[in-house]
């Protein structure tokens, strides 16, 4: 087994991730990245999902091994700022050519480091190994070591070539890539208590810099940020760190985790989107470095800076509030920011009416779940026609999304605002909060959307596409009202696994016909649940629905059932966890509940649910139960 | 000295050169009786306040930088836009070859145009005998199929009355009798280029249709199922006209463009000089009074030409003001589909809908913006337009040549649109009124002609060239401004200049370079 699939291997057994760790040994080496298909449209690959990550240190040379196609297409194309050096920003490539690959290219890969440290000097240059070189078998790590004793400069191999995979697995590999030759190579000049490392941010359109002066008033010290902004030698001593914030979740869990097991630093995943989650990252920070001995009074610098900046940012958001109250808004972006965006626009009186959860973790999804109220409202994939469908029945207002869902939007009519990658306002930190809603604000009373929603003035109302769109949709809800034979096949041609292709249909049989009931089982017998993993709720919801499995009459298991429902995803806290404690200590805070429980002391989503529970606790008259089994 | 005869350096580097920087310095110290800088800075810096705008405004004689040009320049405009016509301008040929350069350097293109030459005598004597000899020669030298005759300032200022000269001239047999010579007085003191468009036109119709000043009959209307278009006295001409064009053709509307000049504006090169090349045949001149409606693209460059056609001959008239934006050209293409009876066509829709998915991609960069608009009337209102359906604000739109009517309408505009909330119109203002305006109320852009480079000196503000003249930009008048198309161009000129305008505030390394990125 060659090293990259060995690290490959490794990072796909991720024991800090929750999902990973409920599969089987077989799944866990499939992977945790929904497998791709042939002829889909897909994402960026491994080798752009390490680029990314790594690019943001801006003082490395970031050589890219490979045929020209590889670093033409990545060259600078991410808004990640830089206070320093913009070395990040040159574009260094082996440019490799027919020759290369008949005869290898690690001469040439050599000389390019050598040329290299000749004209730039930089602390270090980081080698991106791609398909072309890969499959010749040019062996970049041999070739890493020979020129990091020859010049005395840590060469950093980053193995991570486009077929291993996509790029979300790029970005852990660029983490191990991190782990195994960078972090830890260097020792700080001193360390103070107040040391931490922030990953996973990259300091998009300058963001960091929004919240950065605040962490140092309170007495934070950045040892290293991984990787916004960062220098080589900050995180060669990212290891000194006493404690970590991971920003986003999936990407760097990897280095973050390690940091702990090899070094002992703790961590915590926070925000800094959202006033709220700014200020509880901030509150969990300063908690997890008095933890390990910063005097308690920590907290209350920590607190004042949060006070003053709250209270600022509210009152400036003030004006925006009115003009923003009740408007709607349909959310389409991925991972952290399905969440941590939603608390945030909550914030400001907007409603959302949707989120997409397509990049999400079960985690991730779990607080959208809790922020919403209603996960029906959150999507894996949307198709412009249901987006269209959604804005219509929803009455959505804008959406907010990424740059590439950006054109789909616009033709299916519907305003925009970019909060992915290649928007060019910083919306972390209070400050950032501000200019959100200020951006909003913008986008919402833009003119063009009435322009873009406004037929044509030779159009006849009931020739549009979106017209005939709702034609289609409702002659095809009458055909099936009318025909209930052709009605179930529709009901039950519904995809449910779409790794495995496995429709409702054929789960539902296989249950029938066995008796099926578990999600494990349903897996074993249709391998629906074996890709992703991520449909596995779904067909709870199925065994559920034909009334095994969830249906439970004995009401000793019903509570046992009921106990158990995860509150904190976090700290992994459930129910009969939170209620024993409140019931033995007679807890009436939510702060009581975290101090006792540690339950809402991760994200903080989970407050509002405790606070039910206390309020249910208290108020024991009420139908409790019912409210329950519903949910 | 730099300067010397083995190696001359020209204006760009030679008194950037120490020795002339010392020497400026020291003759301004020494023989210029300079004020102190301090006292230079305060005036200039006095010239920024409310105050100054205040008497500024109290102007009540002096015009400072004009934007605005002369009657006979705008006679010209659309004299060439006949097939085979020379513009024959009565008066002194100074200013003739003021109007010459002056398209030149906006069209980058030669312009023919003849003068009477008038001198001294002529003044005091009159201008018939330059009329007579100068009609004849230019008959016999240029063999033009027309000659349309303007005037300037001097001719109008002793009276010399054109119809009564040019039949002595034809009854002299300077050129025959029956040879079309069109007349319009188009006195420099009296309106502006946009003025003198319209009289020129007004003649050339009065002309054809109205029985060639007495000589014949005239015409008989019988309806038919055609339009005419005017384009106005537009900078755009060769490509909005073009475009024009194939947007009839792609409607299947028939259609006589009249006063079309966007072939002499850009003859290709290919060995031949075409001294005329394409415009308004005199066939088609004499066809168009038959025509269901005249269709005006700029209401205020034909005022008086639309009041005589509707007037005179009961024909529809329909102008509009400059159509810039997706509403404005929504409103043009209805009302063309109207009067012809033709649906739009697919091309177009297809077309409308992508201006509105550049706009939808792009207008959040203009959304929020203060814009000062300075221009013809027309355009004035059509940019305000466009900038309105964007977002921006057009803040202050200025035009020199812009009147109470035209006030009347922008303010209308203003008041319907919430993006008009803070805006205000300067009707008969100049460019120094501007300055004052963009010093005590200050907008993110300025919108003019190159004339607005010195206000971008002295404000700061940047400038999107849009307008007439354009002299140090080159080739925009081939790109058309109308139809949805010219929509579009209008978007990626001011797009450019706001990305440009971000990039220059990024661009110092290490210093700003930390937001100068490659995706905007």
């Amino acid at each position: 087994m060659s090293s990259v699939s060995a690290t490959v291997q490794d990072v796909f057994n991720e024991p800090a991730c929750p999902k990973n760790a409920a599969k089987s040994e077989k799944e866990r080496k499939k992977g945790c990245t929904k497998q791709l298909q042939p002829g889909g449209a897909a994402g960026g690959c491994a080798f752009d999902g390490a680029k990314i990550a790594l690019q943001p240190i801006t003082d490395v040379a970031h050589l890219v091994h490979g045929p020209i196609a590889c670093e033409g297409n990545s060259w600078d194309n991410r808004g990640a700022y830089s206070s320093g050096s913009t070395l990040y920003r040159t574009g260094f490539t082996t440019d490799i050519n027919e020759t290369d690959v008949v005869f290898g290219g690690e001469k040439r890969l050599y000389k390019s480091i050598k040329e290299i440290i000749e004209k730039y000097n930089p602390p270090s240059v980081f080698v991106y190994q791609t398909c072309v070189p890969a499959m010749i078998g040019d062996d970049i790590d041999a070739v890493c070591k020979a020129a990091t004793k020859k010049f005395g400069k840590p060469i950093v191999p980053v193995n991570s070539p486009g077929f291993v995979g996509p790029k979300n697995l790029g970005n852990k590999l660029a983490g191990e890539a991190l782990l195994a030759h960078v972090i830890g190579t260097e020792e700080p000049d001193f360390t103070t208590p107040y040391d931490v490392n922030i990953i996973g941010e990259y300091n998009l359109a300058g963001e960091m810099w929004q919240v950065e002066p605040l962490l140092k008033e309170i007495g934070f010290r950045i040892l290293s940020c991984i990787s916004g902004d960062a220098k080589y030698h900050e995180v060669a001593r990212a290891h000194r760190a006493r404690a970590t914030m991971m920003v986003c979740s999936k990407a760097m869990i990897n280095i973050t985790r390690k940091l702990e097991d090899l070094y002992g630093i703790p961590y915590f995943e926070g925000s800094f989107y959202g006033i709220g989650d700014m200020s509880d990252s901030i509150r969990q920070l300063a908690q997890l470095v008095i933890d390990r001995g910063a005097p308690p009074e920590f907290m209350d610098r920590a607190e004042a800076v949060i006070a003053r900046e709250e209270k600022r940012a509210w009152e400036r958001m003030a004006e925006y509030t009115p003009r923003l109250k009740g408007k709607k808004v349909l959310l389409i972006t991925g991972g952290v920011k399905s969440w941590s965006v939603v608390a945030a626009l909550q914030e400001v009186g907007l409603e959302i009416v949707g989120t997409s959860v397509k990049k999400s973790t079960k985690e991730d999804k779990e607080r959208i779940k809790e922020l919403m109220g209603d996960d029906a409202h959150a999507f894996d994939d949307m198709s412009p026609r249901e987006m269209y469908k959604m804005l219509k029945d929803a009455r959505a207002d804008i959406m907010l999304s990424g740059g590439r869902s950006q054109f789909i939007a616009l033709k299916a009519s519907m305003p925009w605002l970019d909060i992915n990658q290649e928007r060019h306002h910083a919306y972390a930190g209070y400050e950032g909060m501000v200019d959100l809603v200020k951006e909003i604000d913008k986008a919402l009373y833009n003119p063009i959307w009435e322009q873009v929603r406004m037929p044509a003035p030779w159009q006849n109302a009931s020739d549009t596409w979106q017209a005939k769109a709702d034609a289609a949709a409702a002659k095809e809800a009458a055909e099936l009202a009318a025909d209930p034979a052709k009605a179930e096949e529709k009901r039950r041609s519904k995809k449910i696994c779409k790794c495995k292709t496995v429709d409702l249909g054929t789960i539902e049989d296989a249950i029938r016909a066995n008796a099926l009931t578990t999600v494990a089982q349903v897996t074993e017998i249709t391998h629906a649940g074996g890709g992703c993993t991520s449909c596995r709720g779904t067909i709870d919801g199925i065994l559920a629905d034909l009334g095994v499995g969830e249906i439970e009459t004995d009401p000793v298991k019903l509570e046992e059932k009921r106990r158990a429902t995860k509150i904190c995803n976090c700290k992994s806290i459930d129910r009969g966890a939170i209620e024993d404690a409140i019931r033995a200590n007679g807890l009436t805070t939510v702060a009581e509940v975290t101090a006792a429980t540690q339950a809402g002391g991760g994200c903080t989503s989970c407050c509002d649910s405790i606070d039910d529970i206390l309020a249910e606790l208290v108020a024991p008259a009420e139908a409790a139960p019912v409210a329950i089994a519903a949910e | 000295m730099p300067q010397n005869a083995d190696h001359v350096l020209d204006h760009f580097d030679l008194f950037r050169q120490p020795e002339y920087r010392e020497m400026l310095a020291n003759k301004k110290k020494n023989f210029e009786n300079p004020v102190a800088e301090a006292e230079l800075q305060r005036v200039v810096e006095w010239t920024k306040t409310p105050e100054y705008r205040e008497k500024n405004f109290a102007r009540e004689a002096l015009t400072v930088n004009p934007a605005k040009a002369c009657q006979p320049l705008g006679a010209v405009f659309a004299a060439v836009g006949f097939e085979g016509t020379v513009p024959f301008v009565h008066g002194s040929q100074g200013c003739v070859a003021y109007y010459r350069s002056h398209f030149s350097r906006h069209f980058k293109e030669p312009s023919s145009c003849v003068s009477s030459s008038m001198t001294e005598d002529a003044a005091v004597f009159g201008g018939l005998n330059n009329m007579v000899d100068g009609l004849a020669n230019t008959y016999n030298l240029y063999k033009p199929k027309m000659i349309s005759v303007s005037t300037t300032c001097m001719a109008e200022v002793i009276g010399d009355d054109l119809n009564a000269f040019i039949k002595t001239a034809k009854s002299k047999g300077s050129v025959p009798e029956a040879y079309d010579v069109p007349f319009a007085h188009t006195p420099a003191f009296v309106g502006s280029h946009i003025t003198g468009y319209d009289n020129v036109l007004k003649g050339v119709f009065e002309h054809f249709w109205g029985g060639k000043a007495g000589t014949v009959e005239k015409l008989q209307r019988v309806p038919n199922e055609t339009i005419n278009f005017i384009g106005g006295f537009d900078p755009y001409t060769v490509g909005n006209l073009r475009e024009i064009k194939r947007i009839f053709d792609l409607m299947g509307v028939e259609y006589t463009m009249i006063a079309d000049n966007s072939d002499v504006w850009d003859t290709p090169t290919d060995g031949t000089f075409r001294m005329f090349d394409g415009g308004t045949t005199i066939d088609e001149m004499n066809a168009a009074v038959h025509a269901k409606a005249t269709i005006s693209m700029q209401e205020y460059c034909t005022e008086k030409t639309l009041n005589y056609i509707k007037s005179e001959w009961d024909q529809e008239t329909v102008s509009f003001n400059h159509p810039i934006s997706v509403q404005a050209t929504d409103k043009f293409l209805m009302e063309i589909s109207r009067i012809t009876g033709k649906p739009v066509p697919d091309q177009l829709k297809l077309e409308r809908g992508r201006l509105v998915d550049a706009l939808a991609d792009s207008s959040a960069h203009i959304h929020g913006k203060k814009f000062a608009i300075y221009g013809d009337p027309d355009l004035c209102i059509g940019l305000a337009e466009f900038l309105m359906e964007c977002g921006g604000e057009p803040t202050h739109i200025l035009a020199t040549n812009g009147g109470k009517a035209w006030e009347a309408k922008v303010q209308a505009m203003l008041d319907a649109n919430q993006f008009g909330a803070n805006c205000h119109v300067y009707p008969l203002r100049d460019l120094w009124h501007m300055r004052s305006l963009l010093f005590t109320e200050p907008v993110d852009f300025l919108i003019g002609n190159t004339y607005g480079k010195y206000l971008e000196r002295d404000t700061g503000t940047p400038l999107i060239r849009i307008g007439f003249p354009i002299f140090d930009r080159h080739h925009h008048h081939r790109y058309p401004v109308w139809g949805y198309q010219g929509g579009l161009n209008v978007l990626v000129w001011i797009l450019d200049r706001i990305f440009e305008e971000i990039d220059r505030n990024t661009i110092v390394p290490a210093h700003s370079d930390f937001s100068y990125d490659i995706i905007r």
